[in-house]
């Protein structure tokens, strides 16, 4: 493996979509949430992601979110159909007074469905997302990632907690470490330890200073999740690194809350596409790896009930 | 009709770029072009998902394999444009988002007036037509579990609770179920109302009352919650008003939910004052029916005005008594006739309840 790697480029990430083009997808959106009485939430979502996914391109040519609204549709249903049952079987024990093992059974069911939601979520959102045709997909095994979870959240209890920031950290390498861009392969290289103290010196700073150091932390935070994050390909590698700072954390945050504020929350299109912008134009990609050699090695995966789960559950896609 | 331009394919099997001639026909109405091994390919128009990211326009095909072409040439996509447009190629969801900024705005605007119209006008009335459709059977339950969880801990005096009973007995009330008053030990000067008929009434306010008349008219207004159902009312108006702006509002972000919220809560305090103002109504009218002077009411809510510590939970009813109240409890006074005679054996019962 000692090849000397190959003459390094760089590539170039980058979010285009205008605060105008998005605020026409809200409002339309918009329009057809209500004429629909909601119903059209789902398709509303796939328009949402289609367009910011597709604004997002990698050395000029965009990716793109092949996601449905049907599809969203009918996960959104069996979504559902999941949440009925569970409150079901609580209802039918607490009907048989015997609240105590209802209570418990449903606690239980509702975690086993959390690693499963982020299972079928990634799945599905990965499978659905491509550059240049070829997919991005996540090779996770489902029930690795079920036994692993109970596993952490077990020692989280028992550690009341502090087992907490290696649980996040785990659950980051497993996910990430799954997820493909075709032959291409991701990779997260993070550690608990250095999670837990990075938390740590967050939370204490951000205390001490009365709230202004929770940029420079979520820089931290920010930087930690890009660094660690690293693409192979047969030895070879692309390298991720982060140049935001605290004063632009800030800096962004102030001007999206005055926008927020004085347009009555209509501009949050604005808001939306101007960090996205920020945070694209903050990773470096770094490496040897030829964008023009990828294969495509994923299949389809249209199920969505994992993600409308998450969705319901209000489980932030990238954790 | 054919046109001709350069564009970049990619075979969905590599991301290797390709370079091919691409032909727009307008006659078979797609795309054709030729791929290295000499392959013909024909792209139908209607196959195909169109995406334009700044100059460049994008062509998908295919589901299972993803098939893309780049396209640079202005001349070339202009063209493809005014004939997608001519044939109707563009569905409607383009053609709403094509509508362009400036309309997209006054949409938006408009949008923002029906919902606050719609919040103002629809969900009250839905609120309280959806009232009717609930079972008098949950009021009695929700009144139940909170009478139960709240009397546990409260000093019940019962001799007085037994007075307080008699009392109402000897009252028309209007009331469709059976009120049950209880009389709590507390300082507190408050009295409230419980969906089941459940009527609570604490000792400090019946210590600043001086005259049994005070006492009709507490009753006949906490009667009156009970009657129409307002704590039920106002639950339902609460929830359809949070599902509503969670409906509307909620996909859109975060922040008009928190604002929508706030809305909710503003405009759910001036629903209890509608009810307030209900029940001081009829409370009123069960005075002048049992021909008690309802100089009480009035007397009754000037001396709480000046307490301080007059609270009620606040889902239940919230009882500010305001110079408004007092205002048009006066002015009925003066414009309404009524009959009034002593009542002895409220009297007896009232000094009974006090002491």
């Amino acid at each position: 493996m000692d090849k000397p790697l190959q003459s390094s480029t760089t590539y170039e990430l980058q979010f285009n979509g205008s605060g105008n083009a998005f605020f026409s997808v809200i409002v339309v959106n918009w329009l057809l949430t209500i004429v629909t009485l909601g119903f059209y939430y789902p398709w509303a979502k796939a328009r949402k992601l289609q367009f910011l996914y597709g604004e997002t391109s990698l050395n000029g040519d965009s990716f793109s979110f092949h996601g449905t609204g049907k599809e969203m549709f009918k996960g959104f249903i069996k979504a559902i159909f999941i949440f009925v049952l569970l409150y079901a079987l609580l209802f039918l024990f607490l009907y048989l007074k015997i609240p105590f093992i209802g209570l418990l059974l449903f606690y239980l069911g509702f975690f086993a469905i959390l690693p499963l939601a982020i299972h079928g979520s990634y799945r599905y959102r990965m499978s659905r997302t491509s550059w240049r045709g070829i997919r991005f997909g996540y090779r996770g095994d489902r029930k690795e990632l079920i036994t692993n979870f109970f596993k952490w959240i077990f020692f989280t209890i028992i550690t009341f907690g502090i087992y907490g920031s290696w649980m996040s950290i785990n659950l980051r390498n497993y996910l990430l470490g799954n997820v493909r861009f075709g032959d291409v392969e991701f990779n997260y290289d993070g550690d608990g330890a250095d999670y837990f103290v990075l938390n740590l010196k967050g939370y204490f700073l951000t205390v001490f200073t009365l709230g202004i150091y929770s940029f420079w932390w979520q820089k931290d935070l920010f930087e930690y999740y890009v660094d660690n994050l690293s693409l192979n390909q047969d030895g070879k590698e692309i390298t991720l690194t982060s140049t935001v700072t605290g004063g632009g954390f800030a800096g962004l945050a102030i001007v999206n809350l005055l926008i927020i504020v004085f347009t009555l929350g209509l501009g949050y299109a604005w808001v939306v596409t101007r960090s996205m912008k920020y945070i694209f134009e903050n990773i470096k990609l770094e490496g040897n790896i030829d964008l023009d050699s990828i294969a495509q090695t994923e299949d389809n995966f249209k199920d969505a009930t994992g993600e409308d789960i998450s969705d319901f559950l209000d489980l932030d896609f990238v954790i | 009709m054919k046109e001709r331009t350069i564009g970049i394919f990619y075979d969905g099997v590599s991301s290797v770029p390709q370079e091919i001639e691409l032909i727009f026909d307008k006659e078979k109405k797609g795309f054709a072009f030729k791929t290295a091994n000499n392959k013909l390919h024909f792209w139908k128009l209607n196959d195909i998902v169109f995406g334009k990211k700044g100059s460049v326009l994008n062509l998908e095909h295919g589901e299972e394999i993803l098939q893309n072409i780049k396209v640079k040439n202005i001349d070339f996509i202009s063209s493809v444009n005014v004939f997608r447009k001519k044939n109707g190629y563009i569905d409607w969801y383009q053609r709403l988002i094509d509508l362009g900024l400036k309309s997209h705005v006054i949409l938006a605007v408009f949008i923002l007036i029906f919902i606050v119209l719609g919040y103002i006008f629809v969900i009250p009335w839905v609120a309280e037509k959806s009232v009717v459709l609930i079972p008098e059977d949950y009021d009695n339950k929700l009144g139940d579990t909170f009478y139960e969880q709240n009397m546990t801990f409260s000093s019940i005096d019962s001799s007085k609770t037994k007075a307080l009973n008699l009392f109402a007995k000897e009252l028309k009330l209007n009331n469709t179920k059976k009120l049950k008053f209880t009389v709590v030990n507390s300082s507190e000067v408050n009295a409230f109302a419980l969906p089941d008929g459940n009527i609570v009434v604490f000792t400090g306010i019946i210590d600043s009352m001086t005259g049994y008349d005070e006492l009709v008219g507490l009753i006949g207004h906490e009667a009156s919650h009970v009657n129409n159902r307002h704590s039920m009312k106002m639950l339902c108006r609460n929830l359809s008003g949070y599902l509503f702006v969670s409906t509307v509002l909620g996909d859109a972000n975060g922040v008009m939910a928190v604002l929508g919220d706030n809305v909710n809560m503003i405009q759910s305090l001036s629903f209890s004052r509608e009810f307030e103002r209900q029940a001081d109504l009829d409370g009123f009218e069960i005075m002048t029916l049992n021909k008690i002077n309802p100089e009480g009411m009035s007397t009754l809510f000037k001396r709480l005005q000046g307490e301080k510590n007059f609270s009620i939970p606040e889902f239940l009813s919230s009882h500010p008594v305001t110079t408004e109240r007092i205002g048009y409890i006066d002015e009925m006074i003066k414009t309404k006739s009524f009959v009034f005679k002593e009542n002895p054996r409220l009297k007896k019962l009232f000094k009974e309840i006090k002491y």
